[in-house]
């Protein structure tokens, strides 16, 4: 029988798997996939939990996912456009000089 | 679904077992992101990272002592979601990597599918592949950086996507926090007594209750998309001038809009008295 250890597991390793990318690959559109795998990992747990409680919050909490990450895409690839025509590169370190 | 406790209690995947998996893990995925290393160490490194995934699956696989049914397309799906996910990092493409990633979004759908929200699936398919993957894949065409710095060791990739920053410090704080979490789901659950009425997940059922119990929140999120779509507006647009247009004039006589400066703050201005706005190049 299939349990929420499961599906928690592929969940948990999905949201870490996001994390290092999200740290390690310095393309800005790569990060920006990479938080997307973390989305993914957190809407897999969520849809686990619903199911097994038995109810629906958790799928309902997964639209509210959806809509942000959407929100995020739109806005990110909005900036991504912005930064490339300012610098010419994807580079994420050609923006050093942003640390504080 | 039956009323039977949890199996996986305390003590089915060993807290050793998961850090040294962890660690092995690590190692592997420290050899597989792009770098400077030659071809056959990452290779290496990709068989290290899926012989980890493989004992901890087996592990699973003992103590769940069941792989039949829909058993298997748990296994499948989770497998192929995993693996497509790991090469989204660690691929040194970027249009690789959203390909990659639509295909977890695939095998992430069939796990929404496998727990009885296949409206869920849907959704993630639409706009997950269909929508916000769309738009990566025109923005990295639109972006893409011309990757001919030097046609030797980074096969005429951009110097950014061949080499990644901090691997080792990345994978240990990643599989660290995956570890802990790991260690959290399989030690310290309790198990959950399944409530008799498993509402399977109907999209009649999921609009009920959204519109009963979740009305200011979805107009709140459909407000947020507005906002989110103005904004990228305002971000991504810049100044055009359209030449030979004047107030008034009877015939406007439009040529292609052409791009003046980069300035993102400027207001595109056809032919007013604005103040901000520059005297026309030629006319």
């Amino acid at each position: 029988m299939l349990e929420l250890q499961h599906y928690l597991a592929v969940g948990a390793i999905m949201f870490g798997i996001g994390l290092i990318g999200f740290m390690t690959r310095r393309n800005l559109i790569v990060m920006f996939l990479c938080t997307e795998l973390m989305f993914q990992g957190v809407a897999i747990n969520m849809v686990a939990f619903g199911h097994f409680w038995g109810n629906l919050a958790g799928q309902a909490f997964v639209i509210f996912i959806l809509v942000i990450a959407a929100a995020e895409a739109s806005l990110a690839l909005g900036l991504v456009v912005l930064l490339f025509r300012q610098k010419g590169t994807l580079d994420a370190d050609a923006w050093r000089e942003l640390k504080g | 679904m039956t009323l039977t406790p949890s199996i996986l209690g305390a003590g089915v995947i060993p807290p050793v077992l998961i850090l040294i998996l962890c660690l092995v893990a690590g190692i592997g995925t420290v050899f597989l992101l792009p770098s400077r290393k030659e071809a056959s160490l990452r290779k290496i490194g990709g068989v290290v990272l899926l012989a980890a995934g493989l004992i901890f699956v087996a592990f699973l696989v003992r103590a769940s002592a069941q792989v039949e049914g829909m058993g298997v397309y748990f296994w499948a799906f989770s497998t192929i979601a995993l693996v497509g996910a790991s090469r989204v990092v660690t691929h040194p493409k970027p249009v690789y990597s959203a390909l990659y990633f639509i295909l977890t979004v695939f095998a992430t759908a069939g796990l929404f599918v496998l727990l009885w929200a296949e409206f869920m699936a849907a959704a993630l398919v639409l706009i997950y592949a269909g929508a916000i993957l769309v738009t990566y894949v025109f923005v990295i065409m639109l972006a893409s950086d011309s990757g001919s710095h030097g046609a030797g060791a980074l096969g005429g990739l951009a110097e950014h996507d061949a080499v990644s920053r901090e691997p080792v410090i990345a994978a240990a704080v990643g599989y660290s926090m995956m570890g802990m979490l790991l260690f959290a789901i399989f030690e310290k659950a309790e198990p959950i007594i399944h409530s008799p009425a498993v509402p399977k997940g109907t999209v009649e059922q999921l609009g009920r209750y959204l519109f009963r119990n979740q009305l200011v929140n979805l107009e709140l999120s459909g407000l947020i998309l507005t906002i989110a779509m103005v904004g990228a507006i305002v971000i991504a647009r810049r100044r055009v001038y359209v030449a030979g247009n004047t107030l008034g004039s009877p015939e406007v006589v439009v040529s292609p809009a052409t791009p003046v400066d980069d300035n993102p703050h400027s207001i595109p201005v056809v032919g007013t008295t604005n103040p901000r706005q520059k005297a026309f190049p030629e006319t």
